[in-house]
């Protein structure tokens, strides 16, 4: 392959200058065809490949795939377990995803206003972005532990405390973080946020860069405080950065699924309570062996991930354009 | 006393380490939790012992030794090794791909890239399904090609270098041409070598993306030994599960290397975030 570009590139340098303009537009496709290859037979072909499988029933041990329209689909949204993977995986994406964007816009706050020592901090926030989700899992199992997790006995000591001082408190109860259905999703939502509060950080902290600081100087001139500074200037500069960040938060969220089949094992928790779409899917497709069912489960997802998707990118555009041009303009 | 204030910020600087503290408590608990006896951990009920004593190996000792049931040096070896054989490919493919789409003419590019950003609103796990069945048919499965050749199949790379080629002069690249350089030469000579912090950020990015990777590891494989480490510590979690000690151990031996990597090069991956817009997963 590279043989062939460097025999043409050799090619190229010995002809007259017409000639090499002709050759400059040619190879073109060369260069594309080692990637291009690879996404069409691994990305393109298995995209189409899935939705072809959706469209049979195809049982991973069957001799025969017939063909059976959309009764994949139509089962689906007839499955009371499918109905409640989206709920679950609704109800993630609302806890986690404008929680954890409002921590890493704090976070980039915070450390924007430090004047020295921000990449101490950076790093240690950032820390856990690092690490993979089977390790973050495994260790907030441990942390998460009813008896003699890290989180029960400090929050123990923190009720124990404020009642000595006369705070009207209930006795502490040991919350039941991964026991009880009630608690499963918030206490993913709490570890996914932890784990990936910094990479948006970072994020918002560029973002924050980017403005201008004479408006600020500009504002306190004019004798705005911290929190006019704040809704006048950063929050609408801010905002493409925002609604990037939430694009991709809310993409992420969605596709859950590392978080769940770590704590809970593919059965998913007490109640079904952590199964969602991407774990019901991979349920059906490898431990049941439905593939075609499964594929109709992940190919929703896809319509699911793309109505907000566009959703989104609308809000994102109609606001953008008049934000910056307006900003200019003043 | 008020210049010290403004200047030094002293309040400011203990909110934020009370956070951090927040955030590095986690994994700190992970450490302390690794180094005590097992014994120690299971009775220390509700008092939290940040240092431990006695300090032991024990625990590494118990995740070490076990090769047949754990091969936990293998895995890493395979973490290694993949990760680096995706990154290699991913950013070689990308940047030959990058080159093509930015700076190279020819029929049907536009109709082809708009094909890529089309696919990068896939959801990876879409793919899960029908990769799998694809890598049965190739006989990959439980392979390392299973693990790495599928990784190159990505846009995203190639969107981000070629955002990144497009902002290289022309005038660069006449003055290349006029001194004999053909495609390959102003690739080579040209784009490459001026690409350099992008080219990082996209290596960074991938490696750690490999080396996290976990749905992939854990359908295109099946058998002990092709195991990568995220999926290793699942398999330890499943005979593990309540012995928090040899568990923190292997979390340890699988996040230790990964966190050390990420404090040398802290500061390209950060600079490699506000970059490329990628939140580092």
């Amino acid at each position: 392959m590279s043989a062939t570009i460097i025999a043409q590139a050799e090619q190229a340098k010995s002809t007259s200058a017409v000639v090499k303009r002709r050759r400059t537009t040619s190879p073109g496709l060369l260069f594309a065809l080692p990637h291009l290859i690879l996404f069409a037979v691994f990305l393109l072909a298995p995209t189409i490949f899935g939705f072809y499988i959706s469209l049979h029933h195809w049982h991973v041990l069957a001799k025969t795939h017939p063909y059976v329209g959309m009764a994949n689909y139509s089962a689906a949204l007839t499955d009371d377990i499918f109905w409640l993977a989206v709920r679950n995986t609704f109800y993630f994406v609302i806890l986690a995803v404008p929680a954890g964007n409002l921590v890493s816009l704090l976070l980039a706050l915070g450390l924007n206003s430090l004047r020295r020592g921000q990449t101490v901090y950076k790093v240690m926030y950032y820390m856990p972005v690092i690490i993979s989700i089977a390790v973050v899992a495994v260790l907030w199992r441990w942390l998460y532990n009813t008896e003699i997790g890290l989180l029960n006995v400090y929050l123990k000591g923190c009720v124990t405390g404020l009642r000595h001082i006369g705070l009207p408190l209930p006795p502490f109860q040991p919350v039941p973080w991964l026991s009880d259905p009630k608690f499963a999703m918030p206490s993913i939502a709490l570890m996914s946020i932890w784990w990936g509060a910094g990479g948006n950080m970072i994020l918002y902290l560029a973002g924050l860069g980017n403005i201008p600081d004479d408006y600020m100087e500009a504002a306190q001139i004019d004798g705005a405080n911290a929190w006019q500074r704040f809704w006048a200037i950063t929050w609408p500069l801010l905002r493409p950065t925002t609604l990037f960040c939430l694009v991709f938060s809310v993409l992420g969220s969605f596709q859950i699924f590392g978080q769940s089949y770590v704590l809970y094992a593919p059965g998913s928790g007490p109640a079904r309570s952590a199964l969602t779409m991407a774990l019901y899917m991979y349920q059906q497709g490898f431990s049941e062996y439905e593939i075609g069912y499964g594929a109709a489960v992940g190919y929703l997802m896809f319509a699911l991930v793309l109505v907000f998707t566009i959703l989104q990118f609308r809000l994102f555009s109609q606001r953008d354009d008049i934000q910056p041009k307006a900003r200019r303009a003043a | 006393m008020k210049r010290f204030l403004r200047e030094r910020q002293p309040f400011h600087h203990i909110l934020m380490a009370i956070v951090a503290f927040l955030f590095m408590a986690p994994l700190l608990w992970m450490l302390s939790t690794a180094f005590k006896r097992p014994d120690d951990i299971i009775n220390s009920m509700g008092t939290i012992t940040w240092w431990p004593h006695p300090f032991t190996l024990e625990n590494f000792k118990i995740d070490l030794t076990k090769a047949e049931e754990f091969p936990i040096w293998r895995w890493t070896g395979n973490s290694v090794f993949v990760s680096l054989a995706v990154t290699f490919l991913v950013v070689t493919v990308d940047a030959l791909a990058a080159y093509a789409y930015s700076r190279l003419k020819w029929r049907g590019r536009d109709q082809v890239f708009a094909v890529l950003v089309a696919t990068m609103l896939v959801p990876g796990q879409v793919l899960l399904i029908p990769s799998y069945l694809l890598i049965r048919e190739l006989h990959w499965f439980d392979t390392y090609q299973a693990l790495i050749v599928p990784a190159g199949a990505g846009a995203f790379g190639v969107f981000l270098l070629r955002q990144f080629f497009m902002t290289i002069p022309v005038e660069l690249e006449e003055a290349a041409r006029l001194d004999g350089c053909g495609p390959w030469g102003i690739f080579w000579h040209v784009i490459l070598p001026l690409s350099k912090p992008a080219l990082a950020a996209l290596a960074i990015f991938t490696f750690m993306g490999a080396w996290n990777a976990f749905e992939g590891p854990l359908i295109f494989t099946d058998s002990m030994s092709m195991r990568t480490l995220p999926i290793g510590i699942t398999i330890f979690q499943g005979r593990y599960s309540t012995e928090y000690g040899p568990m923190m151990g292997a979390a340890v031996l699988a996040a230790v290397p990964v966190l050390l990597a990420f404090l040398a090069f802290q500061k390209h991956i950060i600079k490699g975030i506000s970059l490329t817009g990628m939140a580092g997963r």
